[in-house]
């Protein structure tokens, strides 16, 4: 077990282009660490330059206090999940849990006792004669899991491991992927381009954009508290709505700061009805009504565009009237509109 | 199933059957003129089977024209150039396909250009090369400049693409060494194409003509094509002879084939088919 930490980290590849851009980040010891961000914003690269698969081209990385930067793969004490399970297919489940201890010169007897420990905490035990092309997505992954859990390494890494996974399953594995942190305590950095696993998952969440860092924190913090207009649309599903001062009824009372801002609502922080005095009204024509049992999805157009509000289902609305919403001023969220960052009101 | 894909059917594997007469009729042919004897063969084209069928042209021709020499050099050439160039086709594929090197590119290019030169076209200078340095008339003239095998390195380099690299890091990160994930790890996924690639240059050099001839000419040291060619000058009248050492010479390559068979064609499909 140890903490990971990421300094100044910047990725150029060999064509010139910069994938990494000064990402400094950290889980400490025991801690899961979600990653999250769009395609292409460079998450999978910063993992594998932590497994050591890529060269670091500036900056540093440290397990435990070391510089790694320069040690191959075999010497980081690192384990990996890919997100296409790289089982060894000419393998059984068995081989494929023991090789990795095998190469490392552990003794037989012991490999036999740590590979069906490993398989029974996964429910893998019946399938460890099988080959990868015999088992279900769910067992293959779990055979991964198994496969990086088995060395005890000091950080475990996971690639979007859920992602090929149908979505039952998914939260299935969701939630074992959680007990299995919490009872192993081994520090844990979780690649995904799906904010609501990084949510529901990350002790802390770093988001990704274009190759650099936009926020680093606790879920709570990142959704209440988004650092930027990127990560306020990015994290949140659905999305959050943009909005100008002048969307809303009376735009004089919506609080202004200095420069010209942007205004953030999330979809369920509207009410039918106000809650207070200074809650602010929005008026829209009713596009669309989606039923999602619980809750309506509320497609409205208001003066300057458009809205989704989540509510609760009410009879009284029907689309292609007009209806009166109202946000509370602590659920407003503001962005300067050049920097795109938060602004406090 | 429906009359179109019925008819469908009809007409492939007919079209098939053709294709597999028109392939074993010749070989079947030259079997059977192998067990006639004059005066069968004798007159103008001998007949599709044999009245009287005997061994006597395989027998003379074996013990008269020392057939079993040459059966001996074709199969130690044939054998030490499939090993070799199978060991080099297997780490030079996979190393063009997934090891990060400088130059890569290049030496790839370099290969396929390889494929593209005619053989004969290499007989003068690999001549001098290897009088140069006395191999002439040795097994090694024959077996070293097939080692390098470039259409068995692209195959191999080919089919190692399709292998996802994240196997390959998975095992790097399990510990393995570079050597350990080739022995462990590559080989034993790339064995369906060695063993084809291994069949390939096994028969290809088994029926090599051109290089052999001008690079073994002392008595003796002929591979069996070379020797039947001049056991053909010699007795070109005699069909049944020619018909036996042809038969003798076809017949190991079709007694490797069938062996490999399954890994051959498991190759050849492979691709077409996903797990």
């Amino acid at each position: 077990m140890a903490a990971l930490e990421i300094e100044n980290v910047g990725k150029i590849l060999r064509d010139g282009q910069a994938v990494l851009r000064d990402v400094t980040c950290a889980a400490r010891d025991g801690e899961l660490l979600a990653v999250v961000g769009p395609s292409g914003c460079g998450k999978s690269t910063l993992l594998r330059m932590v497994a050591g698969l890529e060269s670091v081209t500036s900056g540093v990385i440290r397990i435990g206090g070391q510089t790694v930067n320069e040690l191959a793969p075999q010497q980081r004490d690192v384990a990996m999940v890919f997100q296409n399970h790289a089982l060894y297919p000419h393998m059984t489940v068995y081989e494929n849990l023991a090789f990795g201890l095998l190469v490392r010169g552990t003794p037989r007897a012991n490999i036999d006792l740590r590979v069906r420990r490993t398989a029974a905490q996964l429910g893998l035990e019946a399938m460890l004669r099988r080959y990868p092309r015999e088992l279900s997505g769910g067992q293959r992954q779990r055979t991964a899991l198994g496969r990086a859990m088995l060395r005890q390494p000091a950080v475990f890494l996971l690639d979007e491991p859920l992602s090929s996974l149908d979505v039952p399953l998914r939260a299935e594995l969701r939630r074992e992927l959680s007990t299995l942190h919490r009872s192993l305590g081994t520090t844990m950095v979780y690649v995904t381009h799906d904010q609501s696993e990084a949510l529901s998952l990350g002790e802390r969440i770093v988001v990704l954009a274009g190759g650099r860092v936009q926020q680093i924190d606790t879920p709570v913090q990142v959704y209440h508290r988004p650092a930027n207009r990127f990560v306020a649309g990015f994290v949140g599903w659905p999305p959050m709505n943009f909005l100008a001062a002048e969307s809303f009824d009376d735009p004089t009372r919506v609080p202004a700061g200095e420069g010209a801002l942007e205004y953030g609502v999330r979809p369920e922080c509207f009410c039918a009805r106000p809650g207070g005095a200074d809650d602010l009204p929005l008026t829209g024509r009713i596009e669309r009504i989606e039923s999602q049992g619980s809750e309506w999805h509320l497609e409205l157009t208001h003066r300057l565009g458009q809205v989704l509000a989540r509510l609760r289902p009410e009879e009284a609305l029907r689309v292609g009237e007009q209806v009166r919403l109202w946000v509370k001023r602590e659920d407003l969220h503001a962005f300067d509109r050049a920097s795109g960052l938060r602004v406090e009101l | 199933m429906s009359l179109r894909t019925r008819a469908l059917q009809v007409t492939t594997y007919l079209g098939l059957a053709i294709l597999a007469i028109a392939t074993l009729f010749p070989l079947l042919w030259v079997t059977s003129i192998a067990l006639m004897r004059a005066p069968e063969t004798a007159a103008g084209t001998p007949p599709l089977w044999p009245h009287h069928p005997t061994l006597y042209n395989v027998v003379d021709i074996i013990r008269r024209q020392h057939l079993g020499r040459y059966f001996f050099n074709s199969m130690v050439v044939a054998a030490a150039t499939t090993a070799l160039s199978v060991l080099v086709a297997g780490s030079a594929g996979y190393a063009l396909a997934r090891v990060d090197f400088r130059g890569r590119r290049l030496v790839s290019w370099l290969v396929m250009l390889g494929v593209l030169i005619p053989n004969q076209a290499l007989v003068l200078p690999l001549f001098e090369m290897f009088r140069a340095v006395h191999l002439i008339n040795h097994y090694a003239a024959l077996v070293l400049p097939a080692a390098a095998n470039p259409v068995g390195i692209v195959l191999v380099q080919a089919y190692m693409r399709g292998i996802p690299a994240e196997i390959l890091d998975a095992a790097r990160i399990d510990g393995a060494s570079e050597w350990r994930i080739f022995r462990s790890i590559v080989v034993p996924l790339m064995a369906p194409m060695l063993a084809a690639v291994g069949v390939l240059i096994f028969v290809v050099s088994w029926n090599d003509f051109m290089w052999p001839m001008i690079a073994m000419q002392q008595e003796g040291m002929q591979t069996l094509p070379v020797a039947l060619a001049a056991i053909d000058r010699e007795h070109y009248q005699d069909i049944g002879l020619m018909a036996a050492g042809a038969t003798v010479t076809i017949l190991p390559m079709v007694l490797v084939f069938l062996a490999s068979q399954r890994y051959y064609l498991r190759s050849v499909i492979a691709g077409s088919l996903t797990d």
